[in-house]
C-alpha cells in the first residue's frame, strides 16, 4: 500500500498511526505540501481530483478521505471497529475543520478566520472532554469502550496538536488521560508536536 | 493565601506531570510513582521550557529539552549533557506548599498553617473550565470566598475554584458519595452554560 | 530607529514563493513585497521602497542603512549540490531563541529522538567556541554528537561532526559531516525573520550532496525536524532570550549559546531579547 502523505499532516498522521498499530507496512511517497503545493500538481491532481492529502493506493483501489482509509486499513481487525465509530469519524472532520485549521494557520499561514475556528476548537474539545469524562465514570478510558478504535485514532491527531493552532489542552483532565493511554498503546508512533512517552525509556 | 485546589487526585496518577496556575503564577503539577504530589514553578531553570511538559522517571520529574532530572526536593540531580557531573545544589526549581486530602491536591503559594478546607465527606465528580473569574463566579453564589463553595440547590455540590489568568478559572467538584456522577456532571455543563451565558 | 538592529539583512520571503504582493512584519512594522519582471521590491509602511538582496534562494531587506554586505557561504556554491526550499514556519517566540535552539545540540536525544540523538548517548564533549572579531562572527567548531539518522541520506547511526556559525544576528549556518561524502559538509541554514519581538517566521534553507532522496523527502526531513523544536520554543518562559547572566543557567555543553548571547550584547542587539530579569 502506498500513502501520499505530508509529515506535518495530521490527517496523513491518522492513517500512519493506524498502519503502525496494525503492523501494517506502508511505502511512504513524501509530497511537498508546503511550501511545494505539490498535492496541487497534475499528477496530484489525476490521483485526487480533489486536491487533498492523504491518499491511499491499494492495487486498483484509491481513497482519499481519512476515514474511509481508516476503515480500509481495519477491514480485517473488527477489534478496531466498533458500532459507534461513525459518530467519531465526523467529529473528527469537525475537529479537521477547526483546530486543524487553526493550526495551519498559524503554522504555515493558511487564510482562516483564526478566531472563528479556535471558538468552534474549544466547543469540540469540551464536548469531547465531556464523553470522555462519561466514560471514565464507567471505567472506560477510549471512545467508545475498553479498547481503542478507529473513532480514537481519527479523534487524536487534530486533539493533541490543538496547541499549534493557539488552543490550550491545559483545562481538559479527561482528554489528557486518554491521549496518555493513546500515547501508550503497543506500536505508538509519534510525528511532530507529539512526543513519546519518554518515562518508558531506560537512562544510562 | 489561602489553600487552593489545583486537580483531583484521579487525573493526576502516579507518574503523570499536569500543567495548572494559579493567577499569574504556572505550575507544574506531578506524582510520583510511589504517590506523593508536588507542585513547582512551571518552569525549567536552565532555558525556561515548561517542566509540564516533561516526564516522570524514578522519583524525579524530568525536563522535555534536555532531559534535566529533578529529584523531589526540586533539585537538579542529573544532567545528560554531563552524566559524569554532580550538580551543584544551586540549581533548583522553586516548590509550593502541596498536600493531598479528600482526592483534591491543593497548593498554597506561601506557608500556611490553615487547615485544609473541609469536604462535608463528599468525593471528586470533575474538574471542569469556565470562562469567569473567581471571584465573579463566588459572587454569583453569594459567597466572600471561592475556596469552595457549598451549593444545595437539586443537587448536593461542593465547588472548589481555582483562579486561572485573564477572566478565567477551573471549577473542582465535589458531590456526595452515592450521587450520580454522570447527572452532577450534566448539572455542571448547565451551570457553565449559565454563567458564560452561552448554551452548553 | 536603532542603528544596532535596523541596520542588518533580514529574510522576508522565499524568492520562488512570491507571486502576487504580499503584507507581512519586520520588527514590529508592516512591508510589502513583490516581484515585477523578475526583480523583487520590499517598500514600507510609508511606501518607500526598502533595499533587497536575492540570496540563498531567499529574498532579504533591511530598514536600515545596512554598514556591510549581506554574509555569504561560499561552499554553497560548489557543484553538485542540491539547494534546498523549504519554506517557512510561524513561530510564538523572540527570534533569538529560536536561533539559539538552532545552536543546541544537547536536546536532540529529547526532541529529536532516534533521529538526531538518542539515549543513551546524551553527552556533550567539549567543543570549541570563540568570536571571530575580525568578520564579527560567533564559530563554534570540532562539536560532535552521536545520531541515529543523521540525515535524511544516512543509513544508520554516526557520530557526526558539526560547525556552528552565526553571521547575523538572527541567522545561523551549521556545517555537518555529509554521510554520502566523507570530507564534504553539508550546510543547513536558519534564516529568521523577527515579525515582533515574540513572533518570528523562520525560513530554514539546505545546500546538501544528496543523489538519492527526493526534493520533497529533503523538506520533509528538515520540517520535521523543525516542528519538532516548534513545540520546545513555544513553551520557553519568557518568551524573549535573556541576556543577563542569573535568570537561567548554561552549563559547558551551552558555550556556543552563551558566545551568541554576550555577542548580541556587545554589538547592542536587543530586539526579542530581555535585558533585566523579570
Ligand atoms: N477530509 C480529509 C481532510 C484532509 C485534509 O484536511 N488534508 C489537508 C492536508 S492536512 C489538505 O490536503 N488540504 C489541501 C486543501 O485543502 O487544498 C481527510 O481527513 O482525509
Ligand atoms: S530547559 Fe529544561 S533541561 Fe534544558
Amino acid at each position: 500500500m502506498i500513502l501520499y502523505d505530508y509529515v506535518l499532516s495530521a490527517s496523513c498522521y491518522k492513517v500512519r498511526l493506524m498502519a503502525a498499530l496494525l503492523g501494517t507496512p506502508l511505502t511512504l511517497r513524501a509530497v511537498n505540501f508546503h511550501p511545494g503545493r505539490e498535492h496541487k500538481s497534475p499528477e496530484m491532481l489525476a490521483l485526487n481530483p480533489k486536491g487533498t492529502l492523504p491518499i491511499l493506493q491499494d492495487g486498483d483501489t484509491v481513497l482519499t478521505d481519512s476515514a474511509d482509509i481508516l476503515r480500509h486499513l481495519t477491514a480485517d481487525h473488527p477489534e478496531w471497529q466498533s458500532s459507534d465509530d461513525d459518530r467519531w469519524l465526523d467529529f473528527a472532520s469537525d475537529l479537521n475543520d477547526s483546530l486543524g485549521l487553526a493550526r495551519l494557520h498559524d503554522v504555515i499561514g493558511y487564510a482562516a478566520d483564526i478566531d472563528t475556528a479556535r471558538a468552534a476548537g474549544v466547543t469540540a474539545l469540551r464536548k469531547l472532554e465531556a464523553h470522555l469524562t462519561e466514560q471514565r465514570f464507567e471505567g472506560l478510558i477510549f471512545l467508545t469502550g475498553k479498547t481503542p478504535t478507529i473513532a480514537d485514532i481519527a479523534c487524536f491527531p487534530n486533539t493533541a496538536l490543538a496547541p499549534d493552532g493557539g488552543v490550550s489542552l491545559d483545562p481538559y483532565p479527561s482528554i489528557r488521560l486518554w491521549m496518555r493511554a493513546i500515547r501508550s498503546l503497543p506500536g505508538f508512533i509519534e510525528m511532530p508536536g507529539i512526543h513519546r512517552l519518554h518515562e518508558l525509556a531506560h537512562p544510562a | 493565601m489561602d489553600w487552593v485546589a489545583v486537580a483531583l487526585t484521579e487525573d493526576v496518577p502516579p507518574g503523570v506531570v499536569i500543567p495548572s496556575r494559579i493567577e499569574d503564577t504556572d505550575l507544574a503539577i506531578w506524582c510520583t510513582p510511589s504517590g506523593r504530589y508536588h507542585a513547582w514553578s512551571d518552569r525549567c531553570p536552565h532555558r525556561g521550557m515548561r517542566l509540564s511538559h516533561g516526564f516522570v522517571r524514578g522519583e524525579t520529574l524530568a525536563c522535555i529539552y534536555h532531559g534535566w532530572q529533578y529529584n523531589e526536593t526540586g533539585s537538579c540531580d542529573y544532567i545528560p549533557a554531563h552524566p559524569k557531573l554532580t550538580p551543584p545544589d544551586t540549581i533548583c526549581v522553586p516548590t509550593y506548599t502541596c498536600a493531598e486530602e479528600g482526592g483534591v491536591i491543593w497548593v498554597s503559594l506561601t506557608d500556611t498553617d490553615r487547615p485544609l478546607p473541609a469536604l462535608g465527606g463528599r468525593t471528586p465528580v470533575r474538574s471542569l473550565p469556565v470562562n469567569m473569574s473567581a471571584a465573579d463566579l463566588a459572587a454569583h453564589f453569594g459567597a466572600t470566598t471561592f475556596t469552595t463553595i457549598a451549593v444545595v440547590s437539586d443537587v448536593d455540590v461542593l465547588l472548589a475554584v481555582q483562579p486561572c489568568t485573564g477572566g478565567t478559572c477551573m471549577v473542582h467538584a465535589l458531590a456526595a458519595a452515592e450521587a450520580d456522577r454522570s447527572s452532577v456532571s450534566h448539572w455542571l455543563e448547565n451551570l457553565r452554560a449559565t454563567l458564560e451565558g452561552v448554551p452548553a | 530607529m536603532n542603528a544596532a538592529i535596523d541596520n542588518h539583512w533580514y529574510p522576508v520571503a522565499m524568492i520562488t514563493g512570491i507571486d502576487a504582493p504580499r503584507e507581512t512584519l519586520l520588527l514590529g512594522k508592516k512591508i510589502t513585497l513583490g516581484r515585477e519582471d523578475g526583480t523583487c521590491w520590499v517598500l514600507d509602511a510609508s511606501g518607500a521602497e526598502l533595499p533587497t538582496v536575492e540570496r540563498f534562494g531567499h529574498l532579504w531587506t533591511s530598514p536600515g542603512q545596512p554598514n556591510r554586505d549581506l554574509f555569504t557561504i561560499p561552499e554553497a556554491d560548489n557543484p553538485g549540490r542540491r539547494l534546498v526550499d523549504v519554506g517557512s514556519v510561524k513561530v510564538k517566540c523572540s527570534p533569538l531563541r529560536a536561533v539559539e535552539n538552532f545552536l543546541d545540540i544537547a536536546h536532540f536525544p529529547f526532541v529529536h529522538t532516534d533521529i538526531l540523538g538518542a539515549e543513551p548517548h546524551t553527552e556533550v564533549d567539549r567543543y570549541d567556541v570563540k568570536i571571530r572579531e575580525e568578520v564579527d562572527e560567533v564559530w563554534a567548531t570540532k562539536v560532535k554528537f552521536y545520531q541515529p539518522q543523521a540525515a535524511k541520506s544516512a543509513a544508520g547511526g554516526i557520530t557526526t561532526e558539526y560547525m556552528y556559525r552565526v553571521p547575523a544576528p538572527t541567522c545561523s549556518v551549521l556545517y555537518k559531516t555529509c554521510p554520502p561524502r566523507p570530507g564534504e559538509w553539508d550546510i543547513i541554514t536558519l534564516f529568521v525573520q523577527p515579525l515582533t519581538d515574540e513572533w518570528c517566521e523562520v525560513w530554514p534553507w539546505m545546500a546538501l550532496y544528496d543523489d538519492d532522496s527526493t526534493m520533497s523527502e529533503m523538506v520533509s526531513f528538515q520540517q520535521l525536524i523543525f516542528m519538532q523544536d516548534r513545540s520546545i520554543l513555544e513553551n520557553q518562559i519568557p518568551r524573549k532570550l535573556p541576556l543577563d547572566p542569573g535568570m537561567e543557567v548554561p552549563t559547558q555543553a551551552d558555550m556556543t549559546s552563551v558566545a551568541y548571547r554576550r555577542w548580541l550584547k556587545k554589538i547592542g542587539y536587543t530586539y526579542g531579547a530581555q535585558l533585566v530579569a523579570a
